[in-house]
C-alpha cells in the first residue's frame, strides 16, 4: 500500500473494508484432516466392535483405546497448527471450549461405563447424543452445512439406537462417525486441495 | 446531513489495518504486513497513530527467542470503526433509504 495518505472516496473506503474483511476470512483455512482422522477412527472402531460381537471373538486389546492415541495426536497437531498461524480468529475460542468440553464428557462417559458396567444400549445412545453436540455447534459457528447435518444425523441415530440392540448400535455409531466427521472432513480436504492448487 | 469521517480511520493503510483487526481476535504484525502489502516502516508508523488514538492495543513479546508484535482492536476502536461505517453509509445513502 502507498506510503502517502491518499484521499479516499467513500466508495473506495467501503471497497477496502470489504476486501480486507474477505482477506482475513479467507486466511482461516482448515485442511479437514483432524475431522477425517477422528471420523475414520470412530467408523473403524465401531465396525471392529460390531465384527467382534458377530464373530463372538474378542481382541485382547480394547479397540476403543485407539481413540486415546488419536486424541493425543490431534492435540499435538492442533497446537502445532496454532503456533504456525499468525492470527487468532474470533470463533476459535468458542470451538476450543466446545471441543474441550466434548473430550471431557467422552472421557467421563467412558469412565462411567467401565465403572458401573457397560449397559450397552443406553451408553451407546449417549455417545451418539454427545457426538451431535460439538458437531452441530461447530457447523453453526462456521456456517458449514455438512457438519450441521452431521450433528442432526447423530441425534436421529441416537433415537434409533434406543430401539435397537448392541450389534446394530455399533453400525449406527459407525454411521454417526461417517456423517458427523468423515464426510465433512473429506469435503473440507478436497476444498483445501482445490484452493491450494489454485494459489500455486 | 453528512456525518464527519474520522480522520484517523480515513486513510488507506490505517483503514485496512482496522478492517483486518475487526475480523480477527488478534493478529501478529506479520499478518497485517502480509495482507496489506505495506512496508514494515510505513505499517509501524500508521499502527502507532492508531495506538495513540486508543483504537488498537499493541503487545510486544518474545516467542521462541524471536520478538513478536501482537495487535488487537480495542472497544474504543470498535466503536470508532462502527461510527466510521455508519458515516460512510450516510454518504452513500444521503436520504437514509
Amino acid at each position: 500500500m502507498n506510503e502517502e495518505e491518499e484521499n479516499l472516496s467513500e466508495m473506495e473506503s467501503l471497497r477496502l473494508i470489504n476486501e480486507m474483511i474477505s482477506k482475513a476470512k479467507s486466511s482461516y483455512v482448515t485442511t479437514g484432516a483432524a475431522s477425517m482422522v477422528w471420523g475414520a477412527l470412530i467408523v473403524l472402531c465401531s465396525l471392529l466392535t460390531w465384527l467382534q460381537i458377530k464373530l463372538n471373538y474378542f481382541f485382547t486389546v480394547d479397540v476403543w483405546l485407539f481413540t486415546l492415541v488419536a486424541v493425543t495426536f490431534q492435540v499435538y497437531f492442533s497446537i502445532r497448527e496454532r503456533k504456525r498461524r499468525n492470527f487468532i480468529a474470533h470463533d476459535e475460542t468458542i470451538t476450543t471450549y466446545v471441543w474441550s468440553a466434548f473430550g471431557i464428557c467422552i472421557f467421563l462417559l467412558s469412565f462411567y461405563g467401565s465403572k458401573f458396567g457397560n449397559n450397552g444400549q443406553s451408553i451407546n445412545s449417549l455417545f451418539m447424543l454427545l457426538y451431535g453436540i460439538p458437531t452441530f455447534i461447530t457447523g453453526g459457528v462456521y456456517k458449514y452445512k455438512p457438519m450441521i447435518v452431521g450433528g442432526i444425523i447423530c441425534w436421529i441415530l441416537c433415537v434409533i439406537s434406543m430401539f435397537t440392540d448392541n450389534p446394530v448400535d455399533m453400525l449406527l455409531m459407525a454411521a454417526s462417525g461417517l456423517f458427523a466427521w468423515l464426510i465433512p472432513g473429506i469435503i473440507l480436504w478436497r476444498r483445501y486441495q482445490t484452493k491450494r492448487a489454485a494459489s500455486v | 446531513m453528512f456525518k464527519e469521517l474520522d480522520p484517523i480511520l480515513h486513510s488507506q493503510l490505517r483503514l485496512a489495518v482496522m478492517s483486518l483487526l475487526i475480523s480477527v481476535k488478534e493478529a501478529e504484525f506479520t499478518f497485517l504486513k502480509e495482507k496489506t502489502n505495506a512496508t514494515a516502516g510505513n505499517l509501524s508508523v500508521q499502527m502507532n497513530k492508531l495506538k495513540e488514538a486508543g483504537y488498537i492495543e499493541v503487545i510486544k513479546q518474545f516467542k521462541e527467542n524471536y520478538p513478536q508484535t501482537i495487535c488487537k482492536i480495542t472497544p474504543k476502536g470498535i466503536d470508532a470503526f462502527e461510527a466510521y461505517v455508519l458515516a460512510l453509509q450516510s454518504y452513500m445513502n444521503p436520504n437514509g433509504q
